[in-house]
């Protein structure tokens, strides 16, 4: 079993699994981050979403050895990945929250929250290249990727709320 | 530690004690004691006793501090709904007059730290009567206390934001109880691990309901920002030392038996091992990947017995009309049947009669259900999960095991709803869990695969119903019957323990066993509403649920309630027809309601939905509405219902095109009056989402099978709604505090939306479609037909 080295949340992480692991279980029980989830392990539903630079990828069945080398963002590393996109110096970045997390508290979008993280994921992953996306292209983009993003808890139509409200929270520069 | 003293002040009967004083700190504790016993005895018990409920410490439902914050205690564990975080904290802010800042802690579910117990469902008509209660009687204790340490009559006092003032001084909360440990002694009734846990009894006077001033506005939830920033502490975090990663490898069938388990490949996974409890066979390793991989192996190599006990789903519905026995179960009648419904439907001047079918459905929550159990050596177990009803699970771990209930603790964290599936005790994994950390002497992590989630878990149950509907010729209903069948639904046995032939609970029978509530009896659930109709019929046949009996398992398809249980069931098939009649009468489908009843809430929802969603008034169906073609053709649909004290009323607009029998809802609107509106903001957030579920019913859900068990497996065996299908919603909520209670039940959203969307059907296509879900080959067939 060889180490595996990665960049997780702009930290360079060894880890001793065998490469075929899914990149979830390596995140979740060897790095101990809690944001992506196991909802299905098959691809079908986002739960366990990450961006691998930069895109939204299913880290359920991602082999951990594909990842190598690449640069892992969690929900845990979303505030400092926009600190880093604004530039901004470390005294003057609000560490706390990305603003897609703040518009998620604005618009009380979870219900019992076990699908927002790879929901809040797919929001950063568009607004990074659509950064004021009409309510179609919003749809479409969780419509996109391996399968829709799907919410048992029916929080969709908060979703398409937040997403606006993150588009204008961004374009402040907030 | 302090003895409480013999003489405490009585508060409306509830007991007021200084335990000692202290040098720092100080506090009011909220205890109870069950009606009939002392204080004393409860405390003595208590004492003795390790791991139950200290009346005087853990278990209390509040706790006032001397920094004047204030700690909530709830058995009743929020799903997501917000309840707990938002609006019990209101009910406790509003009856103590503080402000809804002070109440920095919720600490929910656990059963070591929590008093009441109670399933995760009617949080306002249980649990939050239980904390008004609870919190009214703490506010008369600090009246009184505030009356002797000020020295003024307790008539000339009054509170405000948690400072206690009059005859021209004042104390705050904090200031009374520094520098002591009182605490209050509550009377309540009732049986903790029994699915309604305990109830706080006796009647203290309560804030009268037109002074509110927190009930009504929108708090924020305070958990959100921990959910959204992956601070939160969810099921699927917990790890303990040594823990082992678990997995089940689950019968073949939901009737096999295990002949015998596969081989552990050793040199593949060389730190696995094999657990075998009767049929139980679980796979444990240190790491995750590596249990995963190894169950997988086992499951391909176990040899089970074959079974072929049930009907399948395509049979499903002629099964149910010819081979059920719905003679067994004693047959229920609701209490608004009247009148002589024979005879009025042979004079009536025109009759609908129809029959309706609903499917099996899953709860289907988003992450599998899973469990930590952690069983030591002293013979205590703690299980640590995400569960609706913890007090429930305690019992009957205890009993799975032989113990008492002092030697169970189950600790609650969050995760994904699962929308009643659990609020008998059962969510799946954690007697699984259990079983094997006792097996190896070790903590063991249970996580159910997507599979095994969807197809050993509990369901909501199908139903048919047989409807007559006779009306005059002024559009008046004079007779109506309802004949609703439906298999038993509140199936709280543990799984895991049936698989591995360990004690459980019975299964619902004819009439509720010695520890079940559950029965085959088919109770009457949804609430009639029109009054004007003087002749009713409404009758509830129950029946056994499929397969179980035949099971050497006794496991077939086990029900559970989701979300508007058996009233989802029944409401459909009334609200349908009801838009037939109107149809066939040729009067608009809310003109036709409103001719039915004198409710003036139900009249103000009816009429409030025709205005908000853009409703055209006239008879169905649609001047324009097509069973053929390949151009959409659209349509208007409206349902009601009284849930839990609330009133509902919803429309739904739909295109339907009749060649490719897609149909897609358009617009929702909801009108919705529970009489005083707790949290504006949360109701509708908890609105939409039950009205998208109840979308995802009415177009996609249906649970498959065959003769020997489940064949939905996945997400794409099992559709729910997505993005796309996301209609513009509007919710109108209708405040009317002068109705001086609060309702529940928001989660009516979703059965609301079948019947209305099934009604647009009728109106865009002419034909109705009695049969959920709306998926295109049964719409094509509808409409060809
Ligand atoms: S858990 Fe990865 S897509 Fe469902
Ligand atoms: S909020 Fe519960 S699954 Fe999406």
């Amino acid at each position: 079993m060889a180490g595996i080295t990665l960049t997780v949340n702009g930290t360079r992480r060894e880890v001793q699994a065998p490469g075929d692991t899914p990149l979830l279980y390596v995140l979740r029980n060897d790095l101990e981050l809690s944001g992506p989830q196991f909802g299905c392990g098959l691809s079908q539903c986002g739960a366990c979403s990450v961006l691998v630079d930069g895109k939204e990828a299913r880290s359920c069945v991602l082999p951990v050895s594909r990842v190598a080398g690449k640069e892992v963002t969690t929900l845990e590393g979303l505030p400092a990945r926009w600190a880093g996109q604004q530039a901004l110096p470390a005294s003057e970045a609000d560490p706390a929250l990305h603003p897609v997390q703040q518009a998620w508290i604005d618009e009380q979008v979870p219900q019992c929250g076990f699908c927002q993280n790879g929901m809040m994921i797919k929001a950063t992953e568009l607004l990074d290249e659509v950064p004021a996306p009409t309510v179609a292209q919003i749809k479409d983009a969780f419509m996109s990727g391996a399968s829709p993003h799907l919410c048992r808890c029916g929080s969709y139509s908060a979703i398409l709320d937040a997403v606006q409200r993150a588009s204008i929270l961004m374009a402040k520069g907030r | 530690m302090a003895t409480a003293t013999r003489h405490g002040r009585d508060v409306y009967g509830a007991t007021l004690t200084r335990r000692q004083f202290v040098k720092t700190g100080g506090a009011l504790i909220v205890g109870f004691s069950l009606a009939g016993r002392s204080v004393l005895e409860q405390a003595a018990e208590a004492a003795a006793s390790k791991n139950s409920l200290d009346p005087t410490l853990a278990g209390s439902w509040f706790e006032i501090h001397a920094d004047n914050t204030i700690l909530i205690r709830t058995g009743r564990v929020d799903f997501g709904q917000t309840t707990a975080h938002t609006a019990y904290k209101q009910i406790v802010a509003e009856e103590l007059n503080v402000p809804f800042e002070a109440m920095t802690a919720v600490v929910m579910g656990d059963t070591d730290r929590t008093p009441d117990g109670g399933f995760s469902a009617g949080y306002l008509e249980y649990g939050g009567a239980n904390l008004r209660k609870a919190a009214a009687y703490t506010y008369q204790a600090l009246l009184d206390l505030a009356s002797s340490t000020l020295r003024v009559d307790k008539s000339q006092l009054s509170v405000k934001d948690g400072v206690v003032s009059g005859g021209g001084k004042r104390i705050s909360y904090g200031d009374l109880v520094r520098g002591q440990q009182l605490k209050l002694t509550i009377p309540v009734t009732g049986d903790l691990t029994s699915m309604f846990g305990l109830t706080v009894t006796g009647t203290p006077p309560m804030k009268p309901t037109s002074e509110y001033t927190i009930i009504g506005k929108s708090f924020p939830n305070a958990v959100t920002p921990s959910k959204v920033s992956a601070k939160e502490v969810w099921v699927t975090d917990v790890r303990l030392p040594n823990m082992l990663h678990g997995r089940v490898v689950h019968p073949k069938t939901l009737g096999s038996t295990l002949v015998s388990a596969g081989e552990l490949n050793k040199t593949r996974y060389p730190n696995a091992q094999v657990v075998v409890k009767g049929s139980l066979v679980g796979v444990v390793a240190p790491t995750e990947w590596e249990a995963i991989g190894a169950a997988q192996q086992i499951a391909a190599d176990t040899k089970w017995t074959e079974w072929q006990g049930l009907p399948g789903d395509a049979q499903l519905y002629t099964w149910l009309r010819e081979q059920a026995d719905w003679k067994t179960t004693p047959v229920s009648k609701s209490d608004k049947s009247r009148g002589e419904v024979a005879p009025a439907l042979a004079s009536a001047s025109k009759t609908l009669s129809a029959s309706y079918e609903l499917p099996f459905m899953k709860h289907a929550p988003m992450g599998p259900t899973i469990a930590v159990a952690d069983a030591r050596t002293d013979g205590t177990v703690y299980i640590h999960t995400h569960n609706q009803n913890p007090q429930a699970l305690r019992g009957q771990i205890a009993m799975m095991l032989g113990t008492s209930i002092d030697n169970v603790v189950v600790r609650i964290y969050a995760g994904p709803g699962h929308y009643g599936r659990s609020n008998g005790g059962n969510a799946g994994a954690e007697d699984e869990a259990v079983i094997l950390s006792k097996a190896l002497g070790r903590p063991v992590r249970v996580q159910w695969m997507r599979p095994d989630d969807l197809q050993w878990s509990t369901q909501s149950p199908p139903a048919i119903a047989n409807i007559r509907i006779g009306w005059d010729a002024d559009g008046k209903i004079t007779a109506y019957q309802a004949d609703h069948y439906m298999p038993a639904m509140q199936d709280d046995r543990l799984v895991g323990a049936l698989i591995a032939g360990l004690p459980t609970p019975p299964p619902p029978d004819i009439r509720p066993q010695a520890g079940s509530i559950g029965s085959t009896v088919n109770g009457i659930s949804d609430p009639w509403v029109y009054d004007l109709v003087p002749n009713v019929a409404e009758s509830g046949y129950g029946t056994f649920q499929l397969g179980q009996k035949a099971s050497p398992l006794s496991i077939g398809l086990r029900d559970h309630s989701m979300r508007t249980p058996g009233q989802l069931q029944q409401n459909y098939p009334r609200e349908l027809a009801i838009s037939e009649a109107a149809a066939l009468a040729g009067i608009d489908a809310i003109e036709f309601r409103l001719r039915q009843t004198t409710d003036e809430r139900l009249i103000g929802a009816l009429k409030a939905v025709r205005e908000a969603s853009g409703w055209q008034t006239r008879p169905s169906p649609h001047p324009k509405a097509a069973a053929s073609g390949g151009t959409p053709v659209s349509g208007q649909g409206i349902s009601v219902m009284l849930r839990s004290g609330t009133y509902w009323a919803c429309v739904c607009q739909v295109s339907v095109v009749p060649d490719t029998g897609t149909v897609k809802v358009d617009k929702y609107t909801i009108a919705v009056d529970p009489g005083i509106v707790v949290n504006p903001l949360q109701l509708k957030r908890t609105i939409e989402g039950g009205a998208l579920m109840g979308l995802s019913h009415a177009l996609y859900e249906e649970m498959t099978f065959d003769q020997s068990g489940v064949t939905s497996r996945d997400w794409r065996s099992y559709p729910i709604l997505t993005m796309n299908d996301v209609p513009e919603i509007k919710v109108v909520i209708l405040n009317h505090p002068e109705i001086g209670a609060y309702g529940g039940g928001s989660e009516a959203a979703n059965a609301l939306a079948v019947s209305a969307i099934a009604g647009a059907f009728l109106d865009a296509t002419s034909k109705p479609a009695r049969r959920l879900p709306l998926k295109a080959a049964y719409v094509q067939s509808v409409l060809k037909a």
